[in-house]
């Protein structure tokens, strides 16, 4: 395979994932649960904006921006009717309540829309030829509307009273809360925009592929690694480990074995890749390196 | 009728020893293994393998399913036992989908035996001396049989020296490092006991079904014993075997649903399953001890 299709395929993979993980990084700071749940906002948003676009026939663009929104209200409204009554409760509960949310809503997708794939049918455009390999209009778009998501969330981090405010809070809460920053307006916007951020990820993932009931769960490890290997609470270290998971799943495949298990002292032929039926399990191989390796992140915010 | 009692009773046994299972480690111990279906699949696989591929006999495949299961969580509690419980649960699903996948891509002797297609015809406990009128009530003597000697065995665990550091454990790493127990030790032990129970449930079941695949273990599979062990109440082992029975009966009431109501059958799984996990978020917002609490035990001295 062509290197730069390599780098086109990480790319996009790697801008679904920081879009989900941006928001599972800065809920798990602040509230400090890993919401499992936060996968299937993914889901919920490329859902809204089907049964805006195909099924009541929206224009696709305002389908997508209502479903956003839509899916933002969504993930607070779980705040609301669940982790809003367990908030004093050990991170254990949470977890654990998080984790039944989850399957909660992948079931309700699938009582209302069905276990077979849909598909959006957008039709922009044949695929471009760049350097011998492909990428879609559709591709680029995903890569363009990430780094605008997140060059816009950067200039709210960093230009706003607010985004001082959630930087604080993910930092430390209780520091932030003495400090007269009101920690319940912080949290409903860390909301807001998490589950925002990851229906509009769920979008993208769909507009690329295809919708289906488990595709947020099917990202949770990827996600999840993300936010870790960034670092928890550290927007920008999601997005860095977003690319390397991206880069990570796309190149493993890619890469011959063969000299090195030569090195090793193994019998191995000239060409040793890993087996395409265990490409998901890359992101989990590394997901366990990371936690064992780097529990702290790549940046080393986190103490344990 | 009673043919579909026995059949329910049999899965609350088997269950109920995969229950008592992460009850040892999460009501217990405190850990949080979100890969606990991974104990089921290795426990049923391995003696599977051994049964139908070695010859070894049902009794001698199951105690080896047990064993394997067991060794699997203690080598997987060795380098991740010190990790922040978030992490490890994170942790224990992510190896949990990893030993699926291998059973997904690996096939078993013969090409279409294993992986995806799964396993086949596998041989029942003295299937050849029983007659097959009796066998199932035969195969739910077996199992509750087992059942007993795992409730019997925790007990004694949990009364022991043992079972009260793990106690002690999970209610914080502080006050058994102060009296100089090693922690990290003591969650792989448990890891280790839970994986045999798990292990053994596993077994259990494939030779039951005698059918497997990997589609029967995938993570909504562990969130199935999650929920048994919540809504039964986490710590008792007679609350949580409540909560197997509640949770088998939810599980398999959409066969009669479906005479009294009429829905599409499609509608009636997802329904469940959104059953189950509304079930369970309720009781952790309004019932945080479950069906059953934990008994505390007193000790003197203590005003």
């Amino acid at each position: 395979m062509p290197l730069v299709q390599i780098l086109f395929d990480s790319l996009i993979r790697a801008s679904e994932l920081a879009l989900i993980a941006v928001g599972l990084t800065m809920v798990y700071s602040v509230l400090r649960f890993p919401n499992f749940a936060h996968v299937e906002y993914a889901t919920v948003g490329a859902y809204f904006a089907y049964l805006l676009s195909v099924t009541t026939g929206l224009n696709f663009i305002v389908a997508a921006v209502v479903a956003v929104a839509a899916t933002a209200a969504f993930g607070l409204g779980t705040d609301r009717l669940v982790f809003k009554h367990l908030r004093q409760r050990s991170d254990i509960i949470l977890m654990i309540a998080s984790f039944a949310l989850g399957i909660a809503i992948r079931q309700f997708v699938l009582l209302f829309w069905g276990p077979s794939p849909q598909f959006f049918s957008v039709g922009w455009g044949n695929p471009l030829h760049i350097a011998g390999a492909h990428i879609t209009p559709v591709q680029v778009g995903i890569i363009v509307a990430a780094a605008l998501c997140m060059v816009s969330f950067h200039a709210l981090l960093n230009r706003t009273k607010l985004g001082v405010s959630m930087r604080a809070s993910a930092d430390n809460t209780q520091l932030s809360e003495a400090c007269g920053i009101p920690t319940g307006r912080v949290i409903t916007v860390i909301w807001l925009l998490g589950s925002g951020f990851a229906g509009l990820g769920g979008i993208l993932l769909a507009l690329d592929t295809q919708l289906q009931p488990d595709m947020g769960v099917s990202m949770i490890i990827p996600v999840f690694g993300a936010a870790i290997l960034g670092g928890i609470g550290d927007p920008y270290g999601a997005m860095l480990g977003a690319l390397l998971f991206g880069f990570a799943e796309n190149i493993g495949l890619n890469i011959n074995w063969s000299p090195l298990l030569h090195a090793l002292g193994l019998q191995a032929g000239d060409y040793a890749f890993i087996p395409a039926g265990y490409k998901e399990a890359i992101p989990f191989v590394l997901l366990i390196l990371v936690l064992l390796l780097r529990p702290q992140g790549i940046m080393g915010r986190r103490g344990s | 009728m009673s043919g579909f009692i026995v059949y329910l009773l049999t899965i609350t046994c088997i269950w109920g020893i995969q229950a008592f299972s992460l009850n040892l480690q999460y009501g217990v111990t405190g850990l949080v293994n979100l890969g606990q279906i991974a104990f089921f699949m290795i426990g049923g696989y391995v003696s599977v393998i051994l049964v139908m591929l070695a010859g070894w006999p049902v009794g001698w495949g199951m105690a080896a399913g047990a064993a394997a299961a067991a060794l699997y969580g203690m080598l997987l509690a060795l380098p991740t036992a010190s990790l922040q419980q978030d992490y490890w649960a994170i942790s224990t699903l992510a190896a949990a989908e990893i030993v699926r996948l291998i059973f997904l891509n690996q096939t078993l002797g013969s090409p279409y035996v294993g992986a995806s297609f799964g396993v086949t015809n596998i041989p029942q406990p003295l299937q050849n001396v029983i007659g097959p009128s009796v066998y199932p009530l035969f195969y739910l003597g077996l199992s509750a049989f087992c059942l007993v000697i795992c409730w019997g065995v925790s007990h004694w665990l949990l009364h022991s020296p043992f079972g009260r550091v793990l106690k002690a454990v999970r209610e914080g790493d502080e006050v058994p490092l102060a009296l100089g127990k090693n922690v990290r030790g003591m969650r792989i032990r448990a890891m280790g006991v839970g994986g045999a129970l798990g292990g053994l449930a596993g077994a259990l079941f494939a030779h039951y079904n005698a059918f497997i695949s990997p589609n029967y273990f995938l993570p909504i599979e562990t969130f199935m014993v999650w929920a048994m062990v919540i809504v039964g109440g986490a710590g008792n082992f007679a609350g949580v075997l409540a909560g197997t029975l509640l949770i088998e009966v939810i599980s398999a009431s959409s066969r009669f649903v479906k005479d009294v109501i009429p829905v599409d059958p499609r509608v009636l799984g997802p329904a469940r399953m959104i059953v189950i996990s509304v079930l369970v978020i309720l009781v952790l917002i309004y019932v945080p001890e479950g069906l059953l609490r934990e008994r505390r035990r007193r000790y003197v001295g203590k005003r």
